[in-house]
């Protein structure tokens, strides 16, 4: 590897803010940025609900760590960590609507391209509640932390660590309402 | 008779159902169905104007931009503003950039293997392959050497024992008719069409911000700091980054996309006449060219009856006779009632029962014009700019017809456009005339700014009582509308009039079938538990129903299936 510059990491929460609990990935993702400093080469994002359109923001990366919310039996706010290999041996879906693919369907494509990021963490959190709404239920809100402390390790071991910044903010989560 | 249903089953993903009776080999009746509930409208009731366009770019993840600029047009609209030029043209550069993008994706990445087969590329000899691609195109990537190394990539791909992201492919079908070096050729141009929409993308976020949420919008113009001198505002520096970008994609757009295009249509010419469905179509005007929005780079208008020489032009942000003929019917929708109503009327109140094909079947509700299903997308714009003689979309129209009908061999007219390859090459033609005003437009900026214009914003202001706005934007599926009413400064109510709800929704209270639904009926189906043509037409409309929400399945089973009763 060479300097942190060219290691590439790439912290991306993916999730809708308008659904519920699928807020999660772009809740701690910047909850990351706002609490603390990212060194050189790496960067958070609150990337959405891209589905394939995730591609422009996976070439080039080194290291991902994906935040978002996965299916399971598990209780909801269990939070989960899957590798690469385990991403990419679920099964892909019979295409219906050419924008069903997500983040499986986009490292696979850039697999097929030679382009897939070396290493890639997903932090899941399994939610309680996806209908439309603007909060976190408890149980998922009390796994904010879980799933930082789950990134912090992975950037350690990664070798690009992130210190705790000494004028922490509050995080920008705006769909929480400035005004209403 | 056979009924087939494409029944994504989970409500994570996979939001539209498509079910078609079968007799004798083609499809005889069709519905398309909407599975998920969204109504993300009402949580914008009560909240500042200014915010909306924030939390509208959230109701879908894959087309974020196109609702904050519909948004804030509609806020705008209501309040009676206009916006500077050069916000006008920041604008214009952000939708011609992710419609380059969006319009690429979708033909390389997410439908092109409807007609591409991947496998049978495995066959193919790579200096036919290459000499080929030199004969179509000057295109410098289509050598015999880029050739081998896709093949060599694909087959050690293919070895490896799993398909990836060809894995429930449709490979081997006997509606796959392209010769193996041609599917070589779309291989090596899916793999290059990565890098051009990442460029395209690039520029979005120069000019928008750093995620795929852009943020430099406002009500009244934009938020983009212009200073020539500054590192951090739009300066020289990252000007010229934005025209290197903009003309590397163009030469992709000119050299591959559209050729691509029209040489696997030629290839297909017997499924010229498949598809077409309902021939009324809309499109709205955009690339706004005066700070009031009365003049554009792409017309709007109407078509009704595939008829061209009757087509009506809307032609400013005021248009009345847009504003005047959109309604939406809720008559097959699970909603509370039976109405056709005016946006600015509507209710959303949901109300779900089982799947009656002959009552209520989807949550997606069906606009009407005029009482009349539209199609729209970029099919329907160059038709109405091919109709009202414009002279851009003329020019690549004609061009793109001229270049498949002499890999076809025929001479073919506009007319060919109707239909599930229409589509395709409408959008392509699309993309290549976005490819020449993107320069353009970056010209109208720069040249602006060298004037000593660096303004970008008009404060709002929020009159007492009740306003009423509409916003319009041609976006890659068409025509969206936002329609806000404001009372005292706050939101009292929205509604989103999105693109795939006026080509996915259902029959309406006079049993009018959806554009969906029509297009399919008539075109063949040559093995019921295979309906690979079922999904060439739905996907030549590039449907975008899924993005509400988000859920990775890393241990689930298959979660889609095709059920053939």
């Amino acid at each position: 590897m060479g300097g942190s510059e060219a290691r590439n990491v790439l912290v991306m929460g993916l999730g809708n803010v308008l659904m519920g609990d699928d807020a999660f990935g772009p809740t701690v993702a910047r909850t990351l940025e706002s609490r603390f400093d990212l060194p050189p080469g790496v960067s958070a994002l609150d990337a959405g609900t891209p589905g394939l359109d995730l591609m422009p923001y996976l070439l080039g990366v080194k290291a991902l760590v994906v935040v978002d919310t996965v299916s399971s039996k598990d209780p909801p706010g269990t939070v989960k960590t899957y590798r690469l290999e385990e991403i990419l041996r679920a099964p892909i879906q019979p295409r219906v609507n050419p924008h069903d693919p997500g983040l499986k369907e986009a490292l696979h494509t850039l697999d097929f391209a030679g382009q897939c990021p070396e290493e890639v963490l997903l932090v899941g959190v399994v939610p309680e509640n996806v209908e439309r709404g603007l909060a976190l239920s408890p149980a998922v809100r009390d796994s904010v932390d879980a799933a930082l402390g789950e990134i912090l390790k992975e950037l350690d071991r990664l070798g690009v660590p992130a210190s705790p910044r000494r004028n922490a903010s509050e995080p920008d989560l705006w769909w929480l309402g400035r005004d209403s | 008779m056979a009924r087939i249903t494409v029944d994504p089953i989970t409500r994570i993903e996979g939001h539209l159902r498509i079910d078609v009776e079968v007799d004798g080999g083609a499809v005889r009746d069709s519905w398309s169905s909407g599975q998920m509930y969204r109504g993300i409208e009402t949580i914008l009731k009560g909240r500042d104007p200014r915010d909306a366009w924030l939390f509208t770019q959230r109701f879908c993840g894959v087309c974020t931009t196109v609702h904050a600029i519909a948004s804030v047009r509609a806020v705008e609209n209501a309040l009676n503003m206009e916006v500077p030029l050069n916000a006008q043209y920041i604008r214009n550069l952000l939708i011609l950039a992710h419609g380059l993008h969006d319009h690429i994706v979708h033909f390389y990445h997410l439908s092109a293997l409807d007609w591409v087969d991947v496998v049978e590329a495995l066959k193919a000899d790579p200096a036919k392959a290459a000499s080929l691609g030199e004969s179509l195109s000057p295109w410098p990537g289509n050598s015999k050497r880029q050739m081998e190394a896709v093949k060599a990539k694909l087959k050690e791909f293919v070895d490896r024992g799993q398909l990836g992201i060809f894995a429930n492919g449709y490979w081997g079908h006997s509606a796959m008719k392209l010769p193996p070096e041609v599917n070589l050729l779309a291989v090596n141009h899916y793999l290059q069409a990565l890098d051009y929409q990442q460029k395209a993308n690039k520029v979005v976020a120069i000019l928008g911000g750093k995620t795929p949420n852009i943020q430099n919008l406002a009500v009244g113009g934009v938020a983009n700091a212009i200073n020539l001198d500054n590192e951090s505002a739009l300066n020289m520096t990252k000007l010229f980054a934005v025209k290197d970008l903009l003309d590397d994609v163009a030469t992709f757009v000119q050299q591959v996309y559209l050729v691509d295009v029209c040489a696997v249509g030629a290839l297909y010419a017997h499924w010229l006449g498949y598809g077409a469905g309902v021939t009324n179509y809309l499109a709205v005007p955009d690339l706004a060219l005066d700070t009031k929005g009365t003049q554009f780079d792409l017309p709007g208008g109407t078509i009704f009856e595939g008829n061209l020489g009757g087509a009506k032009a809307i032609t400013s942000f005021q248009d009345a006779y847009f504003k005047e003929n959109v309604e939406e019917s809720i008559a097959h929708s699970w909603y509370d009632g039976d109405w056709q109503r005016h946006p600015w009327q509507e209710d959303t109140e949901p109300k779900y029962s089982e799947f009656d094909p002959n009552g209520k079947y989807s949550w997606v509700k069906s606009p009407r014009f005029m009482g009349r299903p539209m199609q729209v997308g970029p099919l329907a714009q160059m038709l109405v700019g091919y109709a009202t003689g414009h002279e851009l979309i003329k020019k690549w129209v004609d061009y793109a017809l001229g270049t498949a009908g002499a890999v076809a061999g025929a001479k073919l007219g506009p007319g060919v456009l109707h239909g599930t390859l229409g589509r395709h090459l409408a959008r392509a033609v699309r993309a290549t005339v976005f490819s020449e005003l993107a320069v353009k437009h970056w010209g109208l900026l720069a040249n602006n700014i060298g004037k000593g214009d660096t303004a970008v914003f008009n404060p709002p202001e929020f009159p007492s009582g009740e306003q009423q706005g509409f916003g319009f934007h041609e976006a890659p599926r068409g025509t969206l509308s936002h329609w806000v009413v404001i009372d005292n400064g706050k939101i009292k109510n929205y509604q989103a009039v999105v693109p795939s709800t006026w080509n996915a929704g259902p029959r309406d209270a006079k049993g009018q079938k959806g554009p969906y639904e029509a297009s399919l009926v008539g075109n063949p189906i040559a093995d019921p538990k295979r309906p690979l043509e079922v999904l060439r037409t739905i996907h030549s409309f590039d449907p975008c129903l899924a993005c509400a929400i988000h859920t990775v399945d890393v241990e689930g089973q298959e979660l889609s299936k095709v059920r053939v009763l």
